[in-house]
């Protein structure tokens, strides 16, 4: 992409922060007013137009929370957060789907240009080509509606989604993708029957909050033994300043269904921290297999660890039938914080959770992460391959869980992380948590930590790379076995952003 | 934190604090122990750590510590075999040193009960480390008696010393200290166990100066209804070693911390362990180990056996400093569970500020390999019999690795015991 390219170039020109993703886009919005309480919930419920039940679920859910203290053992510290200093809801103006090209705003446009959304997509964003039709883009144009390297997009923007696409094409296949509060309005029997069911309203701290104040996200429903036509995307952003962001993500893949799906988000650069604070649910039954990769790329902060995003999210998976496989992609180089344990509940027999991480930081960012992996039903199977990257005066940690509870008969888990240091300021560590309580269990659990070696650094620059390049050339082999994970498309995005992050980190 | 304030304490919280009235007057030290005495009281009174606080996350002392036994002053205790025949045996007999035997060449002894009556400790002495450290403080609140060891400098112990720490019941409380003076070189055993239901605590001091080589093994066997709290801290200096082999197989409660500091440069921290765990035994062994100094090696590797409804815990944390460049850690810790009723936790933790290090740990949980079995009994050994010699060869590889025959052989003998009593 020239344009990810250009921008690169920019950046090395004047020499600042390093992230691209910082510019902020004026459009005019509407602001919920600050602080939180039952009113507002109530406001953002009626917003949303839903219905009682829901409002109730949310007041329930800030009673909780109220009754809550924040968390405190994750290894990242950082002022305490203000709640009553931040708007809940935000949301462009004039955004009734755009018919043509014209009533698109040119910002927002503009936006999703200097994101490299792929061009294809714009225009279905943009709604210049109607949904389903193919595009002259396409390298095969043909009334096969399930040609690969589709993306189907949900855009989310501050409070609210903007527009999917590819709506129509999917309906034909029976998959419901839509944001969540259109779900909420048109799938309720859906929602009231997942929605809380992995992440409990009270789970922790951030869980509650966001159930209380969740403004959009997106919703994804696979039925029973279809094969989602195309890959599936949200693009997340947090444009309004003094915004916090929660969204609630719910994907529920019925029997023998399959579906991929990659979120990605951004955020201008500020002086002053965000809150983003999401829940992600997700189900699959019997024979079922859901893929979720991220790319989040917040904005972490400048160089003196003044601003960026503080990112607490809850995420889990639930196989719930037997055979059924969830996995988790995530590139992790934004977020001032990063607060984030994307799990699996292998309840079904023979289920399988997967966790592939790459979480690099860089500055004054600190990342805690990990994965846990609770088998519950027999013959589960787990793996998790996690790479921590440190530069800068960062300090990320890895957490995470693996346990076999009595009846897992078979369980088998595989654990790998490996964590490499740039720089000494950086600190790296690892918190894992083995827990057995059955004999056919089986578990191994291995971790290393070390700097790139003059060897290795060496070899590559006397072929006449420079240092920097060099480092991302090694961290990005270092990473591979992660990256092979990402759905195609971002891989090689993944891959720039890596090397981005890790830019300022020599000498 | 008011999260861990706890309004009422447990019948055992009560009878530890109790304890200490009727059992203050025959504590022996000067004005300066009794404070740090009362200070630790003051700890214990507001309740011990439950499995809210990181540190005890797998071993809930609040719950699982549900008997405090009284004190038995007339209670005879005695002191057992040497595990090595020529060691000096130096005995603490129901809470009270009975050697008074002159050592080897280099060794001077004093008992612990006349140390801390002639005070002018150093202030850090008989103080818990930090709000949860209920080892450090149950410790120094009834601590009555111990050893206390100088070799000298350059000394090189003709014989090993065996330390032991005794009860026939009630309550125990000891302490050893142990101060290797540059150059010198010693091998040290320590014993805990006795007979009948038991609270024992022992807390160890080990000073290895610059250049000293100490080698120290730890075995604890406590009988089934005892609960035991251990906690062994040793400092390294320069260029020194310390080997430390720790074997638990008994007790109902046990809880062995070891706290290492790798302080001198070139300093070499090497733990073999062996957790033989079977009945109801609820063990755990928690380390933390500080690289606090440039081109530190350290290897740790434990091997655990859990049967029956036994229930082990390993939690090892390494933590590398920012100046401890060119560090080298290595941990391991593998366990074979070999029922559905047993359980095993490990939590091995890397905490590192230092870029040029090589650090690592891997633990695994499993049952006997399929493969293993197989190829013994292809070979006509029925299966109760191939599964008994693969657990032990597990196990033997550690301390096969000792080097020290007459220990290994000790050390063997040791495991025979305990698998024929555990099948």
């Amino acid at each position: 992409m020239p344009a990810v390219q250009e921008t690169i170039d920019q950046v090395r020109m004047i020499d600042v922060d390093q992230y691209k993703y910082g510019f902020e886009t004026l459009i005019e919005s509407e602001l919920a007013p600050k602080g939180l309480n039952e009113d507002i919930i109530r406001f953002i419920s009626a917003k949303k137009e839903e219905p009682e039940w829901m409002t109730e679920w949310r007041l329930n859910a800030y009673k909780r929370w109220q009754a809550m203290e924040e968390p405190s053992w994750a290894r990242v510290s950082y002022p305490k957060i203000d709640f009553q200093d931040l708007h809940y809801y935000a949301a462009p103006k004039n955004q009734t789907g755009p018919k043509s090209l014209d009533e698109v705003d040119p910002e927002l446009l503009k936006t999703y240009e200097k994101l490299g959304i792929p061009l294809r997509e714009q225009e279905i964003l943009a709604g210049v080509r109607k949904q389903g039709e193919p595009s002259e883009l396409d390298e095969n144009p043909s009334d096969n509606v399930y040609s690969s390297g589709r993306v189907a997009v949900d855009a989310v923007f501050d409070s609210v989604s903007v527009v999917t696409t590819f709506k129509e094409e999917l309906a034909k296949a029976g998959v419901i993708f839509c944001s969540i509060s259109e779900a909420i309005r048109e799938h309720p029997e859906l929602i009231q029957k997942y929605l809380g069911s992995v992440v409990p309203v009270s789970d922790n701290y951030y869980a509650a909050l966001n159930s209380a104040v969740f403004t959009d996200g997106s919703f994804v429903y696979v039925p029973k033994g279809v094969r989602c036509p195309m890959e599936l995307s949200t693009y997340f952003r947090i444009n309004e300043r003094n915004t916090g962001q929660f969204e609630r993500t719910l994907i529920i893949a019925e029997e023998g269904a399959y579906v991929s799906y990659l979120e990605g988000c951004t955020a201008p650069q500020r002086d002053e921290n965000q809150l983003h604070a999401a829940v992600v649910e997700l189900i699959a039954l019997d024979d079922a297999e859901i893929k979720y990769s991220t790319v989040q790329n917040w904005y972490p902060g400048d160089s003196e660890g003044k601003g960026g995003i503080y990112n607490f999210v809850t995420k889990r998976g639930d196989c719930r039938g037997n055979n059924s496989k969830i996995s988790w992609t995530q590139v992790e180089t934004g977020s001032a914080i990063t607060w984030k344990y994307p799990s699996c509940i292998l309840r079904g027999d023979n289920s399988r959770g997967e966790f592939y991480s790459i979480a690099v930081s860089n500055g004054h960012q600190q990342i805690d992460s990990g994965t846990k992996m609770l088998h519950l039903g027999k013959n589960t199977s787990s793996r998790i391959i996690s790479k921590g990257i440190s530069a800068g005066k960062s300090q990320n940690t890895y957490r995470g869980q693996v346990s076999a509870h009595r009846k897992a008969a078979n369980a088998r888990n595989f654990t790998q992380c490996d964590s490499l240091l740039i720089g000494n300021d950086c600190g790296a560590h690892t918190v894992p948590y083995i827990e057995a309580k059955n004999a056919t269990a089986q578990f191994e659990h291995e971790a290393t930590t070390s700097k790139i070696s003059e060897d290795q650094l060496f070899y590559v620059m006397q072929r006449g790379i420079p240092e920097e390049e060099a480092i991302a050339l090694i961290v990005n082999g270092f990473v591979k076995d992660v990256i092979q994970e990402l759905p195609m498309e971002f891989a090689v995005e993944a891959q720039k952003l890596i090397g981005i992050s890790l830019e300022g980190s020599v000498g | 934190m008011n999260l861990h304030a706890q309004n009422t304490l447990t019948e055992a919280e009560t009878a530890l604090v109790n304890g200490y009235s009727s059992r203050f007057s025959d504590l022996p030290g000067d004005a300066d122990v009794t404070v740090r005495r009362d200070e630790a009281l003051e700890l214990l009174k507001q309740g011990l750590p439950t499995r809210r606080v990181e540190a005890w996350h797998y071993t809930d002392l609040r719950r699982l510590l549900s008997v405090v036994p009284d004190f038995k002053p007339v209670a005879n205790a005695e002191a057992v075999d040497p595990l090595i025949e020529n060691a000096l045996v130096l005995p603490v007999l129901n809470g009270a040193a009975h050697g008074r035997a002159a050592g080897p060449e280099g060794l001077t002894i004093a008992t612990l009960a006349d140390k801390l009556q002639e005070g002018a400790l150093s202030a850090e002495w008989l103080t818990a480390s930090d709000r949860f450290d209920a080892v450090g403080a149950i410790n120094a609140a009834f601590v009555s008696d111990g050893y206390w060891l100088d070799i000298a400098e350059g000394a090189e112990l003709s014989r090993p010393v065996e330390l032991q720490n005794i009860h026939a019941g009630g309550q125990v409380h000891g302490r050893f200290v142990v101060n290797a003076a540059a150059g010198s070189r010693a091998t040290i055993i320590e014993r805990q166990t006795g007979v009948g239901d038991a609270l024992a605590s022992s807390v160890t001091h080990l000073d290895v100066a610059d250049g000293a080589h100490v080698f120290w093994i730890l075995l604890q066997e406590q009988p089934d209804d005892a609960a035991y709290l251990g906690q062994f801290t040793a400092s390294l200096g320069k260029e020194s070693s310390l080997t430390l082999f720790i074997l638990n197989s008994g007790g109902k409660l046990v809880r062995q911390e070891v706290k290492v500091e790798a302080r001198g440069e070139g300093s070499e921290f090497k733990l073999r362990g062996v957790n033989l765990l079977g009945g109801e035994t609820h063990c755990d062994v928690t380390m933390v180990l500080d690289h606090l100094a440039p081109d530190t090696v350290s290897t740790e590797t434990f091997r655990n056996v859990v049967t029956g409804k036994a229930n082990g815990v390993f939690q090892g944390q390494i933590r590398v400093a920012k100046i401890a460049q060119k560090t080298d850690a290595k941990m391991a810790c593998n366990t074979l569970l070999l029922s559905d009723d047993g359980g095993f936790s490990s939590k091995p933790e890397l905490e590192i500020f230092a870029d040029d290090v090589a650090c690592g740990h891997g633990a695994t949980v499993t049952d006997i390999e399929k493969e293993h079995l197989f190829y013994l009994m292809a070979r006509g050994i029925d299966e109760k019999t191939a599964r008994g010699l693969l657990v032990k060869a597990f196990v033997a590889e550690v301390i096969e690795e000792l080097e020290d025959e007459t220990v290994i052989e000790a050390l063997e003998a040791r495991l025979v015991d305990w698998f024929a009593e555990h099948g």
